[in-house]
Order: structure tokens, then sequence, then C-alpha cells
């Protein structure tokens, strides 16, 4: 192919090809995703989903953004016979593009180096900030030999006021800050927490319906039975 | 030099590289094809449709719906329409307006529509004979049991099917009313005073 | 059927002095002052990359303040080497690619000189802002927004430079490499611009930003950067084994289907989204199998077993060894692909090791070999201008390095997949058990970055030669 225009033409082609085939289809396609209802399981009404999430939350997504934790951990998780991420346990079913729908940025994550933290606020059996603030704060104390680097900087170590801080931090033994001083998370280190509370996939959908072991329980129609019907005597 | 070389550009000067023209070889051709080939089977397998709600592993919207907790009335229907479409819309049509001389219609029936289903179990387990009005109009022919052809879920499946469809809206029956009915065990067909003298249930 | 064919003399003598000083100088500056500037650029991701790799197995090195964290390292790295060294290294090979089978002269040099140190520039400040902790979280397009509107408006600079270069080019058939060059700067800023509107700008809904992150990402990796390598290779092979390249209808072969489906991958089996786009990628990442089989036989055939000619020629080598390395890099990514294998591999060292073979293997070694023999035409010397010891020592280190940390990356990935696949592995043991593989890999990226400032001191040597001949102090003259 000898000739500039073609050759611009082709390259726009294929691109044309490319582009629309995953920026523009699914765009068309899932552009206009909103909330859905979750599948009833048991006895349980079916909600709206997902919810949207606290603004605690939501600047706690930025800190996550700005300290790059999408280089390690991810945040979705895969179906069963494409990874062992629910037999470990890291969901009840897999990521749906639903779950996303209020997240900004989205950070899906592309590596694990750590684990995939779609379901922490479902996984983190208590609601106690201190044992995540922890895992900030000296991640070895929680994991021994974690490659998690330690994010002090989240912390900081001040004097006590005229009463202590309600939000200071009960650091692992070795870090006990001096007499008088106490660890505070600072709100960098609140709001990632309250977000990584936040991160659950839980609700069963459409698209990813729970087992039939957990399905409402079949009721047999009974037809009902108030007024007699009006029965027409046949002419003789 | 083979005389079959093709030509090499012209003018090239010595410095700058030259690209010759040997054609493709025929085997990357063919393994193109095949891959493209296999591709498009790929996409028609596990593309599931191009739907927005088909995920891995699914691979269609109809394995997603079946793998969703299945309304039980809905799946009546469907079973019922087929039951009616393969042996009873041969005399009452698919239109379920029957036809003179072939069978009553089911449409606006009050016989159908009857707050209970068990006068209609009844005609279906044991066929219906002499005359009954349907609809103000008087029919006499003749209908064959259907005791021994069906199961309980299949016929409360058919009497869901028809009062749910074109416009009839009564309630599901259940298959143990038509066990029940089934244990009542009529010898011949009904006739028109037996299923008014039952009450509707 | 071919007689012996000794490699031809490697090019027409260098140019007089006089015609590169001055006026004249702005033409190879321009593509001078990318080219060091990428080189630079390459080394400061190397500094970035080593910092994070240190801090696997030491995890509180630099852990103190947060400019120095993990994350932003990472984000860091990934925008000087993409945007630092990818980008500048493309163009400045692209350029001289264009000039040389063009038979022209660069077009705008002035203006070219203005767009790289805006470029470099924007970098700068768009790698200082990731790591005071401003990045966007999209691999690869972690430089915040406005930065992208300044990179944007220095490309078009550059961009339109390269087009009218191209367009003044002598009347004749087109060589593969200027399809390379020219696909690779139509690429860029459609996928750069794409990303900066629907990533940055006016970020598209839900998980659709998570696709075309990881779709535009792929494209600037697998497309723009592999296009911009690929035409070195065949601009080079062919040239300095003093043989026509075999076929252009291969390469034609291997340009389209390159443009065509090496954008679809990168996007992981596993992600939330409906099963027809994933598919779609697979099928897409399985079709880059032609474009192997183009480039490997297209070149197989072109070197016609004459491969002892590749030890000769130093530039021949970095060339051969970094094609070697795309076609490894580009098979790993259809294997990589297939679900029963990223069942296993995603998310691990697997992926990590493919793309650091592409870039650190494939990449850098063509970008080093064709500078040292681009460098010396424009700067106006004699070829073998280069301190021979060192190119010996650059090319052994970055080889190695190069190798060793894709080795060592693939062995971890491989072997966190497995035991990962196995759930009576906690995470945790698991990534025990990872730590010598990753060990290693930091020997590696510190070879590669010894290698790298090797280059520069060689690099050095040689601007200064340039200088004692067009500029000469009254020291040197007499």
């Amino acid at each position: 192919m000898n000739s500039g225009p073609m050759l611009f033409l082709g390259l726009f082609a294929t691109m044309a090809c490319s582009w629309t085939g995953f920026i523009l289809a699914p765009q068309l396609q899932l552009g206009d995703l909103t909330q859905t209802n979750t599948v009833v399981v048991g006895d349980a009404l079916s909600q709206t989903y997902p919810v949207a999430v606290p603004g605690v939350a939501h600047a706690g997504a930025e800190v996550f953004r700005a300290n790059g934790c999408a280089a390690c951990h991810t945040q979705m998780v895969r179906p069963s016979d494409l990874g062992s991420d629910l037999q470990r346990g890291w969901g009840k079913r897999r990521s749906l593009a639903e779950d996303y729908l209020f997240e900004q940025p989205v950070m899906l994550g592309s590596q694990r180096v750590g684990p995939d933290l779609a379901n922490f606020g479902r996984l983190m059996d208590t609601n106690n900030n201190n044992e995540i603030y922890k895992r900030f704060f000296d991640p070895r104390s929680i994991t021994p030999g974690s490659v998690m680097p330690p994010y002090r900087y989240l912390f900081e170590t001040r004097k006590i006021g005229p009463f202590p801080s309600t939000n200071a931090f009960v650091p692992p033994e070795k870090y006990a800050p001096p007499a008088g001083y106490e660890i505070v998370p600072r709100p960098e280190a609140r709001t990632l927490a309250a977000y990584l509370l936040s991160l659950h996939q839980d609700a069963y959908l459409y698209e990813a319906p729970p087992p039939e072991s957990l399905w409402p329980k079949k009721t047999n129609a009974v037809p009902t039975n108030a007024a007699p019907a009006a029965a027409k005597p046949a002419p003789k | 030099m083979n005389p079959d070389e093709p030509k090499k550009s012209v003018n090239q000067s010595v410095s700058e590289p030259v690209a010759e023209s040997w054609t493709i070889p025929m085997w990357m051709i063919i393994l193109f094809a095949l891959l493209i080939y296999g591709g498009a089977l790929f996409m028609a397998e596990n593309a599931g449709g191009f739907a927005k709600d088909v995920y891995n592993p699914y691979r269609s919207p109809e394995d997603v719906a079946a793998a969703n907790p299945q309304d039980p009335d809905a799946i009546r229907r469907a079973e019922g329409r087929k039951v009616f479409a393969g042996t009873c819309a041969a005399c009452h049509q698919d239109s379920g307006l029957g036809q003179e001389g072939k069978a009553p219609p089911l449409v606006g029936s009050e016989w159908v529509l009857a707050e209970g289903g068990n006068r209609i179990a009844h005609v279906v387990l044991n066929g219906l004979s002499g005359p009954i009005t349907v609809k103000g109009k008087e029919w006499n022919l003749a209908m064959v049991p259907w005791r021994d052809n069906f199961s309980d879920e299949q016929i409360a499946a058919v009497l869901t099917y028809v009062r749910s469809s074109w416009g009839n809206n009564a309630g599901p029956i259940s298959p143990d009313l038509v066990k029940t009915a089934r244990a009542d065990k009529h010898p011949g067909a009904m006739s028109s005073e037996e299923l008014l003298k039952m009450p509707v249930q | 059927m071919s007689a012996m064919v000794t490699p031809a003399p490697i090019t027409s003598p260098a140019p007089p002095p006089s015609q590169t000083c001055g006026a004249e100088a702005a033409r190879p500056a321009a593509m001078l002052a990318l080219l060091t500037g990428a080189v630079s650029w390459l080394l400061v991701a190397l500094l970035f990359g080593l910092i994070d790799s240190i801090k696997f197995h030491a995890p509180t090195f630099l852990a103190g303040e947060s400019y120095l964290s993990y994350g932003r390292v990472h984000a860091a790295q990934n925008v000087a080497f993409l945007y630092g060294f990818g980008v500048p290294a493309a163009l400045g090979l692209g350029l001289w690619f264009l000039c040389r089978l063009g038979r022209t002269t660069l077009a705008g040099p002035l203006v070219v000189l203005i767009g790289v140190t805006v470029w470099n520039c924007a970098v700068a400040l768009g790698v200082a802002a990731i790591l005071c902790g401003h990045g966007t979280g999209f691999d690869s397009f972690e430089m915040p927004l406005w930065c992208a509107r300044i990179l944007l408006l220095a490309y078009l600079l550059i961009g339109v430079c390269a087009l009218l270069t191209f367009h003044q080019r002598a009347p004749g058939p087109l060589y593969p490499t200027q399809w390379f060059v020219v696909g690779s700067l139509f690429w860029f800023p459609w996928v750069f611009s794409t990303a900066a509107l629907v990533l940055l700008g006016v970020p598209q809904r839900g998980v659709l930003q998570a696709l075309s992150g990881w779709w535009c990402a792929q494209n600037m990796d697998a497309v723009f950067l592999g296009f911009a390598g690929l035409a070195a290779a065949y601009y080079f092979i062919p040239k300095l084994l003093g043989r026509p390249l075999h076929s252009h209808y291969l390469a034609g072969l291997a340009f389209w289907t390159i443009a065509l489906f090496a954008g679809c991958g990168g996007i992981p089996n596993g992600a939330p989204l409906p099963s027809w786009i994933v598919s779609l990628a697979l099928v897409g990442t399985v079709l880059t199998v032609m474009p192997i089989l183009a480039v490997a036989m297209n070149f197989y055939q072109t070197a016609n077993r004459e491969f002892k000619a590749l030890d000769s020629d130093p530039v021949l080598r970095f060339i051969f060894v970094g094609l070697l390395f795309w076609i490894i890099a580009s098979a790993q990514q259809i294997v990589g692909a297939l679900p029963t294998v990223s069942a296993i591999t995603d998310f691990t060292w697997f992926g990590a090791a493919q793309k650091e073979l592409f870039r650190y293997g494939f990449f850098t070694l063509t970008v080093f070999g064709s500078i040292y023999y681009m460098a010396p035409r424009l700067l106006g010397l004699e070829h073998s201008v280069w301190h021979p010891k060192m190119l010996k020592l650059h090319f052994f280190l970055t080889f190695l390095g190069a190798l060793i940390s894709y080795v060592a990356l693939l062995v971890a990935g491989l072997e966190q997949g497995i035991l990962l696949a196995n759930t009576a592995n906690t995470f945790p043991d698991v990534m025990r058990r990872t730590m010598f593989p990753l060990r290693m890999g930091t020997l590696g990226d510190l070879l590669v970055t010894a290698g790298t400032v090797v280059f520069l001191i060689n690099f050095a040597g040689v601007l200064n030669q340039a200088r004692t001949q067009c500029c000469p102090t009254r020291k040197e003259v007499g």
C-alpha cells in the first residue's frame, strides 16, 4: 500500500472497528445502567441495588485513588469457572456491572499483590474501626510477613488536649505513643476506612442469581374461594 | 537468479532497505481464515447473544432466566400452553373460541371462569357428554376423558393456562385440586346436571 | 539459492560537520532532544521501578512520606515510562525514519523543539502531581486532566510536523516502516484523547470506566509501542543485513492484524462485564497470533539463516533481541488470555512479567539499538564514535536484566497463581512463597538501571565529541 490517504483510511477503519467494539458499543449498552432490584432470597423483600454510598465513603475513594491502592488490590470477584475467588470466600457471587454504578472512579485494579477488596465491608466482621486502622498503621501486626507498606502518614501523633480524642487510635504495643500523646487518624484514614467498609457486593441480582437452595419456597397457587360462581341451569 | 523471483522495487538507494514481494504463504492465509471462523463460532457460543444481562458462566438469556428463582405460576402457564396446543386446540382452537360442531368456546366461558376449578377439572378428567349451556348457547357434543393421558400437574397446567389466556383472568389451579378430582372415581363422562350439582371449589 | 552476502557497508559517509552546526542544527537537534529526553526519563522510570521493587522485600523502605508510597511511585513509574520515554522515543525514531525513507528533511524543526520542551515539562509536572497524590487511578493514564491536555497539545505540535514530513516525501512506494510510523502517529492521539475524555474528562458511568481504561492501556502498549518498535525492526534488520525485506505483503498482514486485533487484549476474563465483551476480547487476542507469525516468518526469511551477522553489528544485536522479546511477550499475551490459563494467572505477576518484557525487553532494547545508529548520524559524526566496551556492557546489562526480571516475575506469577488456585493456601502464605523470585526481579531491575547509566555516560561522551567538532573550546583547538 503506497498511498498516504489510503493508509490513513485503513488506519481509521481499523481503529474505528476496535473503538466501536470496546468503547462505543459497551457505552450504548451499559451507559444508561440504573439501579435494579435484587433477587429475593428466602423471606427477604426485593430491594433496590446498589444504594448510594455515604459521602464519607466517597471521600475515602479519593484517598484510595490518591495513594494508588489499586496498584496492589483488585475489586472484582471472578465467577467460579474463571478463578478460585468464590471458593476463597471473597464474595457470595461474581461481580457485575451494577456493582460499580455509583463508584467514581472505578478502580478495579489489575493485580493482586494483596487480597481482593470487593467485599471488604462484608468480610470485616467488625465495625470497629480500630482494626482497620491497625491495617493501615502496621499491616504486619495483622498479617505477619505482609508486603503491604505501613501508611503511618495517615495518622498524627499529637499531644492530648483537655480531653483525649474520641477518635484516638490504639496502636499495637510497640508503637504506643509517649505519655501525654495520642495517635489520631487523620481525615484521610477515617474516610478511607469508611470507604473500605462500604465495599460489599452481596445482593443477588438477575445476572448472578442465588443457587437453587436459596430460592424462596414454591407455593402451590390455591384458587381463591370467595362467592360461589353463578351457575346457569342448563335448559332441558 | 530464479526467474520466478518477483521484481524488486526500482530506484531505491542501496543504503535504505527495500522490500521484496514474496506472497503470503497459503497455509498462513488458511490459518487466518480458520481462526476467524473459529472466532465466529466461539462468539456464537459464548457471547450470550450480545445481551447485557448474560455474564459468564451463563451462555444465553434463557440460561440466566432459568437460573433465576422461577415463578411457579409462570411455569405452569408455559407447560399448560404446550399441552393445550398439542391436544385441546384441535377442537377448542388455538384461539380458545371453539368451533361449531367441535367444541364450545373457553374464552369468557363461565365454567372456565368459576372461582374454583373443580368442575372443569372433572370435565377434563372424565369427559363431557350431553347438552350444556355455555355463554347462553347450548352445545351438545362429546368430549373424551383425559384422565389416563395426563398427570395432575399437566392438567393443572392446562387449566391454569386456559383460565389466564385470551382475556380470561381467573386464578391458577393447583395439582392438588386435580388430584382430589381424580380420586372422585366417576364412571363415564360428566353431564351438565352432575356438574351443576357439584359445589364450586 | 542465495549466495553468502556480507552485510553491506553501514551507511553513506556522515555529512561534514558544518552541515549540522549552527542554523542547520535545528533539524537534528529536534530529534536528539526527543531521544535524549526519552532516555533520561527512562532512567527516572527505572529508578521508580527499583524503589517499588525493593519495597516488596522491605515494605518499610521509604514508607515514611506519602510522596514515595508504593502506589504513587508505581503510577509515577508508569507515566514516566510511557510518556517520558515511550512516546518521545517513538516520535524521535519515527521522525528519523520518515526523513530517511522519504529522502527529505524534518519539517518545522523549531515547532518540534517547542513541542518537545512543552511535552517534557508536562510530564515532569504530571509525575510530580502523581507523587503529591493527584493521580487519577487509571492504569497508564494516571496524570491529571490538565496535564493530559498539555500533553495532547504538545503532541499536536510534533505530530503535525511529522505529518508534513511524511507528506513531503520523495515519490515512490512506501516501505513498511513508514506504515508503522504513520500508524503509531495516528494511534496515539486517538487513544489518548479517548482516555482523556471518557476517563478523566467526562467519566463514563460505572464499570465502563474500567473497560475503557483497559482498552486504552492495551492500545498504548501493544499497538502504539508495538508499531513504533516494529518500525525500527523493519528498518534496521534488512538494512544492516544488507538484504531486502522478504515480503512487504507479510509486513502488510502484520500491520493490519496488529491494528485490528492487538488492541483487544488486556481485559481479564473474569471482569464484571457481559460475556460478549470478554469473549470479543479473547477472540481478538487469539487472532494476534497472525502478526506474530507474519513478523517471525518475514524476518526469518530475510535473515535467511545469516544469524552470525547479528553478532557482528551491535545495533543489530539490540534490534534482533528486542524483536525476539516482542514475539515472546506477544505470545504470552495470547496464552494468558485463554480461560483455563487466565483462571490461574490473572492478577498475578504473570501479567506484570509480560508487560515488563514488552516494555523493558522489546521496546527499550529496540530504542537503544536505534539510538546507537541514529545519534552519530544526527550529530554528524562517524558511526564508530561509541565506546565499544561500554556498548557491549550496556547490551549485556540490559539484556540480562530484562531477561532475569522477566523470568523472575514469570516464575513468581505462575507460582502465585497455582498456589492461589488451591484454597487451602492463604493469601499471605502465597505472597511469602513468591518472595524469592521477586528479589531476583529486583536484581534484574538493578541491572537494567545500571545499563542505562552506562549508556548515558557513553552518550555524554558522544555528545561531547560532537561539541568539540562543532564548537571547540580554545583549549581543544590548540
